[in-house]
């Protein structure tokens, strides 16, 4: 450790210690936030007055779980820490542009560690080509009037039940193949089920994710 | 803007997880921020990845990292939006268009030009407007590899039907076809290709070096 980061971790103490074990006496170890609600609460506290027990809760849940996602998508050891590491990072810088009508924390942190695995690769590409963020293709939202908050409360809900009518087997296929990027075969093997199975398993996901979407439009 | 033709679950869900070719991915987020339906798959998509995160197995972060995240937040800078190149022929190109570098307009053939669009160069697809004149034909052609269409402005129609303002048309080496623009007016898409386009015929042969960009 440098002796930057010692005098960092010093005021930390003097700055964050004893409020922090405050949060930690109310149990949040046994009981961690479940609900999104909790989650969503924390990065509220961040956006109004730059909490930083907040934020160390944060991290402490998202960063690990970010690491261990970049590194089952096929992510070195080196790049999977600093994508968590940013990530947590912007969640900090971004926390008043989260919107508690989403789709929830955990989404949201998903879609942040993704685009900055995104710019990653575009940047190791070829100095000199300014390509814009990744984030700005995901359809940033245009100024929120009524209307559009209700129609997105409203997608967020459809979207939800959609998932959920999905069984258990289906998410988890669509989950390892598409967001953890695993070949089919290494699905089959994780899953014990015939390599077929898992094609079709995926295809029928898809289609009834459609189709739910669809259906509850 | 009434959108018929849809990107194909699989590629949707490539994008959203951000495992698309640069060029694909471009196509894909300017049909999908026209579409609503396609919109809804990328969010449902995008929140089985939140579900990803929490069922991710922790991987314990370095020794300081938490401390070294700590002094970033105190140096935060905001986010500044890089300005781009902009000339007037970029009105009325889709707002995700706009952040890009777009080269200058090339004529391929009679009727037809297309403006290279810069990406990083760590995919394998090229992307590129292509403008055909109203009533166009297009050289009968198949691919080597996948190309991804979104229309921008005008239609055109082949086997597969008609496609028009924000229509996503999936097009890969089973596809022979012959596109015909509309006679309504000239015709603006965004199309990200892989491999090579193969034109049939004498002139298709003779041109096929300057589609190959």
């Amino acid at each position: 450790m440098t002796r930057g980061s010692q005098a960092v971790r010093k005021s930390l103490g003097s700055m964050i210690g004893r409020s922090f074990r405050q949060v930690r006496s109310r149990k949040y170890d046994n009981e961690r936030p479940k609900a999104k609600v909790e989650w969503a609460d924390l990065i509220g506290r961040i956006a109004s007055h730059g909490d930083r027990d907040a934020f160390r809760l944060l991290f402490e849940h998202f960063a690990p779980r970010v690491k261990g996602l970049m590194l089952k998508a096929g992510a070195s050891g080196e790049e999977a820490e600093e994508i968590a590491q940013d990530t947590l990072l912007a969640v900090w810088r971004k926390a008043a542009q989260f919107d508690p009508a989403s789709a929830g924390a955990p989404a949201w942190i998903f879609t942040i560690a993704r685009n900055l695995r995104i710019d990653a690769v575009r940047r190791s590409a070829r100095a000199g080509v300014a390509v814009p963020d990744a984030e700005l293709e995901y359809f940033p939202d245009p100024a929120d009037s009524q209307e559009i908050q209700i129609v997105k409360r409203s997608d967020t809900e459809q979207i939800a039940s959609a998932i959920s009518r999905l069984s258990k087997d289906q998410s988890t296929a669509i989950r390892m193949s598409f967001i953890e990027d695993r070949p089919h075969s290494e699905i089959a093997e994780a899953l014990r089920v015939p390599l077929g199975t898992v094609k079709s398993r995926i295809r029928l996901a898809m289609s009834r994710l459609k189709d739910s979407l669809e259906e509850l439009k | 803007m009434t959108i018929a033709h849809h990107a194909p679950e699989e590629l949707l869900a490539a994008f959203a997880a951000g495992k698309l070719d640069e060029g694909e991915h471009l196509v894909v987020a300017v049909h999908a921020s026209q579409c609503r339906v396609c919109r809804r798959f990328v969010r449902a998509m995008e929140t089985i990845g939140g579900a990803a995160v929490e069922a991710a197995e922790p991987a314990p972060m370095s020794s300081g990292s938490f401390e070294a995240v700590i002094v970033r937040m105190e140096q935060s800078s905001p986010n500044v939006l890089q300005p781009s190149g902009h000339d007037s022929e970029d009105d009325g190109l889709p707002e995700i268009l706009r952040h890009y570098r777009i080269g200058r307009r090339r004529r391929i053939a009679p009727g037809v030009s297309l403006r290279p669009i810069e990406l990083s160069g760590k995919g394998t697809s090229r992307a590129f407007l292509l403008k055909s004149g109203p009533g166009t034909r297009m050289l009968e052609h198949t691919h080597t590899g996948i190309e991804l269409t979104c229309v921008l402005k005008g239609s055109f129609s082949h086997v597969g039907g008609r496609f028009g303002p924000g229509d996503f048309d999936y097009g890969d080496d089973t596809l022979d076809h012959q596109p015909l623009v509309g006679s309504e007016e000239p015709c603006v898409c965004l199309v990200a290709m892989t491999g090579d386009l193969r034109m049939n015929g004498f002139f298709g042969r003779l041109i096929s070096p300057f589609v190959r960009l």
